[in-house]
């Protein structure tokens, strides 16, 4: 098992020399949404905390580290940090209210849709952060302005992303607090009459979640150029983040690897093939299609299900 | 010592080499000129993408039926349509996949979000980008300002379409010319927009052409109402008590009727509606929706020229495609970036981009099929200067061009008869 992770991180890493810049840009996507996905991860799949508003988190994360390098000319590469603490600092609040006063289930996800919705509201009004029309990125293909003429280089960033997100959601499911997520995920009344401090790991997950999320809003904002608070904080990038740990397995750590290496290229396929003739929307009723199928067969995750056929044969043999 | 930046540099040095290089060869005669163009032909803009698709690919077959791109063999242009699905990201992997597929140049997108994300594309690439719709004014002028500043060598991105800076200075222009043609003097105006991503901007250009250019008229009031509303009574009510002589909204489809039925509701007096440019107040459903209530509404909008012999033409066959559609801003604009692409081909006698680039900054293509300030031409920021808007007006039932004389078909009626004397 060791042996195929090492094999197919060398194979990414090479990787990019083979590649045209049209396949790098899947790639990044790729590892993009895996990114986001593992953020969530921590919290909706660890933690049964499932949020419908992760793209909050993204939003005030690329426009803090814009509205500063716009502003006072701070570089991304800090910006991005600055942005995760920000939108660290919202999980807090979404978290200790909803914690705090012992929001579940679809209450808690009202509550995220709820302050994702607020959020985009607000950044629609005001004007320092560009009200709807948003903020606008120059393209200079400066380094130091986390922008780069040659596609490799993001790639490498966002692969980085990815596998940062990964060692921190192994170092918290091998620690006492992924046991502990793991048991209010399962019954919180429980694990907290066996003295689990139910809020304070939630609170702590969500906090982790929005921050990991943050940075990555520094990602989006240089990499397609702009912001707009209906795209950078509306309910479609949420659920394009909550899509792939749920296609590849929530709650495991490499669910929203292999989700989102299932659903890009998916998208990406019919896209490219279903996409040219006369009617539009062929695409996206066979990658619709293709969605309902992949849930059909893995009610539970890709990850899961292929775990259990490794071992089945295994077991077999 | 081989770190992995200068082997990146060196390995990608030779990839580029290799991508360029040979391709020169293959390029020199070629049968088919491919044209990537990518519209948000599903998703919330649908309808708009479909047209956008619908103009570029009966441009597309129309040059090829009169011989292709004639300095070429008659090369025949080959349209590669591409969805962005009305999102960002799509936009830019999908603009990247059409160059893989061997567009020489872009266009699209609609969005000024999506067409920001390909802007990178054409520059990385080196594909020249020829922006169809997008009026934010930055879209072109961060490329200039780049390549002023020596961070990016050459500009690949340029525009046909009315900047938002543009819409405002026009909308001002026209108002004072249709003042005194007309001999009135409205004093007070009244600016109500909807807050969303074009309303906002509008409005902004609106206000500062108006402080910039001067105007007989004040803008007393400035009253933004949410993107879709549900009531607009109390922002009718609140525009009505600062007394105006023209009201001035920047609406939706939505608001547009709201918004209209409110006015008269309200019984207000104003010698007339006149839009600094908005959707809303001209499409057919919304005419048979609002019957008389839109009658004589002003709109100041990009539009076909209702004088061109073959903009008519155009517009009879696109009915016929369309199931009965109507040729607008956004299929003309499509249509149009096509055949000034083909123009750019005839003279560049090259898919090279750097010829391309140098033919479509001496572009000057003259009958432009959408209402112009003159020729086709653009200027040191990428921008067809003479890309404009006109002043639209229904009457009778029908949203017909007004002002500028020279495109106008119909003559304005202004003031308009109140909301209560209309029948």
């Amino acid at each position: 098992m060791r042996w195929a992770a090492l094999g197919a991180l060398a194979v990414l890493l090479v990787l990019p020399n083979f590649l045209g810049s049209y396949l790098l840009t899947v790639f990044i996507f790729i590892f993009f949404y895996a990114y986001l996905g593992q953020a969530w991860n921590l919290l909706g799949g660890y933690g049964g905390q499932i949020s419908l508003g992760h793209a909050a988190f993204v939003g005030i994360g690329g426009y803090t580290s814009t509205y500063l390098a716009m502003t006072y000319k701070l570089s991304p590469w800090i910006g991005m940090f600055v942005g995760g603490a920000a939108a660290a600092c919202l999980g807090a609040v979404i978290g200790y209210l909803g914690f705090r006063f012992g929001l579940r289930g679809f209450y808690f996800i009202l509550l995220t849709v709820a302050f994702a919705e607020i959020c985009r509201l607000v950044v629609s009004h005001v004007e320092a952060l560009g009200g709807a029309l948003g903020l606008f990125i120059t393209f200079s293909g400066d380094p130091w302005q986390f922008q780069f003429s040659d596609n490799r280089y993001y790639y490498y960033i966002a692969l980085g992303l990815m596998l940062a997100a990964m060692g921190i959601v192994a170092l918290v499911e091998r620690s006492r607090m992924g046991a502990y997520l793991a048991a209010i995920r399962e019954d919180e009344d429980a694990s907290e009459a066996l003295g689990v401090n139910a809020f304070g790991t939630k609170l702590a997950a969500i906090v982790l979640s929005a921050f990991l999320t943050g940075v990555g809003g520094t990602f989006y904002a240089n990499y397609l150029f702009s912001l707009q608070p209906n795209t950078a904080f509306g309910i479609p990038l949420s659920v394009e983040i909550i899509l792939r740990p749920i296609v590849g397995g929530s709650g495991t750590l490499m669910g929203p690897i292999l989700g989102s290496f299932i659903l890009s290229p998916l998208a990406e396929v019919s896209r490219a093939y279903f996409a040219k003739g006369g009617l539009s929307g062929v695409h996206l009723i066979v990658y619709g299609s293709l969605l309902i199928a992949v849930v059909l067969f893995f009610p539970r995750g890709a990850y899961p299900y292929l775990r259990g056929l490794v071992r089945g044969r295994r077991g077999g043999a | 010592m081989l770190n992995r930046r200068t082997f990146l540099k060196a390995t990608g040095a030779a990839a580029g080499a290799a991508a360029l290089g040979f391709p020169a060869v293959l390029r020199a005669q070629p049968k088919e000129i491919k044209i990537g163009a990518v519209h948000p032909v599903t998703g919330p803009l649908a309808e708009i993408g479909q047209a956008c698709r619908l103009g570029a690919q009966m441009a597309v077959e129309a040059i090829n039926a009169v011989g292709g791109i004639k300095s070429m063999g008659g090369a025949k242009l080959v349209l590669l349509p591409g969805d962005s699905e009305t999102k960002p990201d799509v936009a830019r992997t999908v603009a990247e996949r059409l160059i893989n597929e061997g567009a020489v140049m872009l266009t699209g997108a609609f969005h000024s979000g999506h067409t920001m994300a390909m802007v990178p594309v054409a520059q990385q690439r080196r594909v020249p980008f020829l922006v169809d719709i997008s009026a934010a004014d930055v879209i072109t002028l961060n490329v200039a300002q780049s390549v002023k500043e020596g961070k990016q060598k050459t500009q690949y991105v340029y525009r046909n379409f009315p900047t938002t800076t543009a819409f405002g200075r026009k909308a001002i222009q026209f108002m004072n010319e249709i003042f005194k043609a007309t001999g009135t003097s409205p004093k007070r105006a009244v600016l109500m927009y909807t807050n969303d991503p074009f309303g906002k901007p509008q409005s902004e250009g609106f206000i500062k052409a108006h402080k910039e250019q001067g105007a007989p008229f004040e803008i007393v009031e400035v009253i933004p109402f949410p993107e879709v509303p549900t009531d607009l009574s109390t922002e009718v009510a609140k525009a009505r008590a600062a007394k105006p002589d023209i009201i001035c909204p920047i609406t939706r489809a939505v608001s547009a009727t709201l918004l209209l039925r409110e006015l008269a509701k309200q019984r207000v007096d104003i010698l007339g509606v006149i839009s600094p440019g908005a959707p809303g107040l001209y499409e057919k459903g919304q005419i048979d929706a609002l019957g008389k209530l839109i009658e004589y509404t002003m709109d100041n909008v990009p539009w076909i020229n209702p004088l061109s012999a073959k903009t008519r033409k155009i517009a009879e066959e696109y009915a016929k495609r369309s199931g009965g559609k109507t040729f607008d801003t956004n299929s003309g604009y499509s249509y149009e970036a096509i055949t000034i692409m083909a123009d750019v081909l005839e003279r560049a006698r090259s898919t090279d981009p750097d010829a391309l680039v140098e033919a479509i900054r001496a572009t000057n293509m003259k009958d432009p099929i959408m209402v112009a300030g003159g020729p086709v031409r653009f200027n040191e920021v990428g921008d067809n200067a003479n890309a404009s808007t006109a002043m639209i007006q229904i009457l009778s039932q029908k949203p017909l061009v007004v002002h500028p004389k020279e495109s106008a078909e119909a003559k304005l009626v202004f003031p308009a008869p109140k909301f209560w004397e209309r029948g």
